[in-house]
């Protein structure tokens, strides 16, 4: 029966397969699968079924002293009996980028025996913000601050037929923005985000300040800084710097401040604080807002971030406390110095993000940039978690036993959500 | 009875009520009208005239559909159609553009912009005059500050990498041009309702078919027939501004205009032009039901290998000026088609109102102005026949928005551009 072309065995091999292990006939089954190897799979490469022959041990140079090799480097050619030649390794002259070959890391000038734990853009920290409070020395406090709720709750402050201009903003980035059914989270996310930032712009006429302002949508910012024995980096590119001419006011005042001496950092002992931090040793230690000297919007209003992903918030979360602070702690160097201090007119710093439904509020604000120990000032941080600025927004209804759950469009918007984000756009100018 | 009276022919009814009709001539004649069937040519025979009854029945069905039902059954026929692409590097594709889309070429822009050429009683008539005085010098200073501040802010001021390969005015103009674009919106929303309740939408999609001309089949087994000439336009714009209102006409509809649409004798194909199938579709950068359906200024990126700077031949300016005017005839003829069809306009109903937009096209340096005005969709041969509306397209040269750059200082910024940009946006204040 193992004689059957190959191509076919495979139906029969797995019958076999089911028989062998019922009948626990061990011999049987190995014997089958030898022929594994021999298999077509004609919709890839027969190269992936084909059995990976071990590489051959390379032969031994054996060196004796005093005893010269007669090699074949003069006749240019290989012949039997004499000896390989081995040559210096060839150098290019010219400076060739296809054949760079980067020195060893020991070997590069900004190698350093000490590591420093990278947080970059496509990091992920298990222990999401609980971790990034640790590593940022903040106090986390829920809810958004009494000042910006104030700005939620006045009237005054909304645009004319708001709900419906929302409204079709959200239609406009879910429905109606592509010539297909329905657009990809990649395409609405930022979608709906610039629309609603160009909403909120719009209102510049009768509020003359938000024209002080300026988008910045690629900056690469680096902060570094101690924290215990670790050396801690925030580096790369990560979402839009709104950045502004003057500064956001405070939001806790110095007794507020002054109370966070006592509360003391949450630890997640028996995990390491820098777990899921990126280990590396070939570092430059610079802090740098990613703005060159004399740029005239000089302090930061807001960051925002579109997260293409449906789920990982806690993620996303740490992620926009970690750019914010490393923001904040760049700009708070270059306004008051290097040295570790607790700021007499503390950094504060908004951010938004948004995965297209969901929106996380998040205003930071930097006491201090002394880091190495935990006692003393911390940070504070305000966080509004899983805003949702509308329930479904259905292309086709959903249907289940026959029974429509969902309606097709746009299905329980909640106005409160852009309230919050036009509050914390206006923060700052009204 | 009535079956059978369906079976039979036209001629033969025609044979069968001969003599009844004639008996009766005598009692009838005064009271009635004679009610013949009209005479129509059969609706499945293999010939011209049941083919034309067919198209006509088909037509009149299509008129009395919906918007959306129109768009589907008008881009659900698929063949091989001309692919047009509008950032073209083809020698004189303007005018080959301008063949496709019947559209004249005006250089300088329409009465309502210049200020200098005419006199000022036209200026008064159009209101530009009375819209731009409206800027009392704190908002233009304003808008100049905007316009510094995002030039030295992509320019100079941003630590950036370097650029991929030919997208480097995508990576330092590309961001420039959406603060200017959407921030001189907000700004002048304050003097224009219009803008007000705009839309602005950065990278959309817009896109267009239509069919003119005819062919001659070459080879096949339907040599010789005639076979209409199909085009697909699929833009990208850098970003665009979309309105709830219609924007003003430039020019009347039946007013004389006497630059010519030039005509190409050759087919698209030695543009060159290549052909291929794929779904048709017309869309104006958001689907039938937005409330904004109506386009008001369009922003284009030059392609890097059409920058200026870059271009060192001789005679490399007309090129360029070629090429630039070529996109905006194609973008801006595929966008304001879409938005005559989202109103339910197509080649057999043809528009009864003018559609107008505009366009800007920069290599961050170099402004170019483009405003459109459609007057006619009926680009089909059969509508085409007696067809004397033409569309219009007026243009300017790349102007200078400034002279250089030094540190962080713009050098010799040209408040004219400055000024042409914030009319371009009021229109329809």
């Amino acid at each position: 029966m193992l004689k059957i072309p190959v191509h076919r065995c495979k139906a029969i091999t797995s019958g076999l397969k089911q028989l062998c292990i019922s009948s626990e006939s061990g011999y049987f089954a190995c014997e089958l699968f030898s022929f594994r190897y021999g298999h077509r799979l004609l919709s890839s490469s027969a190269f992936v079924c084909g059995k990976a022959v071990a590489r051959k041990k390379p032969r031994e140079n054996v060196e004796i002293n005093g005893l010269e090799k007669i090699t074949y480097a003069e006749r240019m050619h290989y012949v039997p009996g004499l000896a390989k030649p081995i040559f210096p390794p060839w150098e290019c002259k010219h400076k060739d980028p296809f054949h760079h070959r980067s020195p060893s890391h020991e070997e590069m000038p900004l190698y350093k025996d000490k590591p420093c734990y990278v947080f970059h853009q496509r990091t992920n920290l298990t222990e999401g913000v609980k971790q990034s409070l640790w590593l940022t020395k903040s106090k986390l406090i829920k809810g958004i601050p009494a000042r910006i709720m104030a700005l939620v709750d006045d009237s005054s402050h909304q645009i004319e037929n708001q709900d419906e201009r929302v409204q079709n903003a959200i239609k406009h980035a879910r429905f109606w923005d592509t010539s297909e059914r329905r657009p990809p989270r990649e395409r609405f996310c930022p979608t709906l985000l610039n629309s609603l930032l160009y909403l909120c712009r719009l209102q510049q006429g009768k509020y003359p300040a938000l024209g002080k302002r300026l988008l910045s949508q690629e900056y690469s910012l680096s902060a570094s800084w101690h924290r215990g024995e670790d050396h801690i980096q925030v580096r790369g590119k990560n979402g839009m710097l709104l950045n502004s001419m003057s500064p956001l006011p405070v939001i806790a005042e110095k007794d507020e401040i002054q109370n966070t001496v006592d509360t003391n950092l949450e630890t997640f002992y028996p995990i390491s604080p820098t777990i899921d931090l990126q280990s590396i040793n070939v570092y430059d230690v610079k802090t740098d807002t990613g703005f060159r000297e004399g740029y005239p919007y000089q302090h930061v209003h807001t960051l925002f971030f579109a997260h293409l992903m449906d789920g990982q918030h806690e993620m996303l979360r740490a992620k926009m406390l970690m750019f914010a602070f490393g923001n904040a702690l760049a700009r708070a160097r270059a306004l008051y110095g290097a040295e570790p201090q607790v700021l007499e007119k503390p950094v504060v710093l908004q951010s938004v993000a948004t995965n297209g439904r969901l929106f996380q509020f998040m205003v930071f604000q930097l006491n201090t940039t002394d880091l190495v120990s935990d006692s003393g000032v911390k940070n504070l941080v305000w966080i509004e978690e899983d805003q949702p600025l509308y329930e479904y927004a259905k292309v086709r209804p959903l249907i289940k036993k026959k029974v429509v759950q969902v309606p097709a469009g746009l299905a329980g918007y909640n106005p409160d959500t852009f309230k919050k984000f036009l509050a914390f756009y206006l923060h700052g100018a009204v | 009875m009535a079956a059978v009276m369906a079976r039979l022919s036209v001629r033969q009814l025609s044979c069968m009520r001969g003599p009844a009709l004639s008996a009766n001539v005598n009692t009838n004649i005064c009271d009635s009208t004679a009610k013949y069937p009209p005479i129509l040519p059969s609706p499945t025979a293999k010939s011209r005239s049941a083919k034309r009854r067919r198209v006509a029945e088909f037509f009149d069905e299509l008129r009395g559909l919906s918007v959306k039902d129109k768009l589907t059954s008008l881009t659900k026929f698929q063949r091989m159609k001309y692919v047009v692409y509008p950032q073209t590097f083809a020698l004189n594709a303007d005018r080959w553009y301008q063949h496709f889309t019947k559209t004249a070429y005006i250089s300088g822009l329409p009465n309502k912009y210049s200020k200098s050429s005419h006199s000022i009683q036209d200026a008064a008539e159009s209101g530009s005059q009375t819209t731009f005085s409206q800027i009392d010098d704190a908002l233009f200073g304003e808008i100049r500050t905007l316009i510094c501040d995002s030039l030295l802010q992509e320019n100079c001021q941003v630590i950036k990498g370097r650029a991929f390969l030919y997208r480097a005015l995508e990576h330092s103009i590309g961001p420039f041009l959406r603060n200017v674009a959407s921030g001189l919106a907000c700004i002048l929303a304050k003097q224009s309702p219009l803008l007000r309740s705009s839309t602005f939408d950065s990278d959309p999609q817009v896109n267009f078919y239509w069919i003119r001309g005819k062919r001659n089949i070459p080879c096949g087994h339907r040599r010789g027939r005639p076979e209409p000439l199909r085009f697909q336009i699929d833009d990208r714009p850098h970003s665009q501004l979309r309105i709830q209102q219609q924007l003003p006409e430039f020019v009347p509809l039946g007013s004389e205009v006497s630059v010519e649409v030039p005509v190409v004798q050759h087919l698209p194909d030695r543009l060159p032009l290549f052909r291929r199938q794929y779904e048709n579709s017309i869309y104006a950068g958001a689907k039938v039901d937005d409330p904004c359906c109506y386009g008001h200024t369009q922003f284009h990126l030059v392609p890097d290998h059409l920058r200026r700077d870059g271009v060192n031949k001789p005679k490399s300016g007309d090129h360029v000026e070629m090429a630039v005017r070529a996109n905006a005839i194609a973008s801006l003829f595929a966008w304001t088609g879409a938005q005559a069809m989202y109103q339910g306009f197509w080649s057999a109903e043809d528009v009864d109102k003018p559609f107008a937009s505009q366009a800007i096209i920069t290599d961050g340096q170099h402004f170019s102005f483009f405003c459109y005005q459609l007057n006619t969709l009926a680009l089909t041969d059969e509508a085409d026949a007696n067809n004397t509306r033409k569309n219009l397209c007026w243009g300017t040269e790349g102007l200078r928005l400034y002279e250089n750059i030094n540190g962080n200082q713009v050098i010799g910024l040209n408040d004219d551009v400055i000024r042409l940009l914030v009319q371009f946006l009021l229109n329809g204040a």
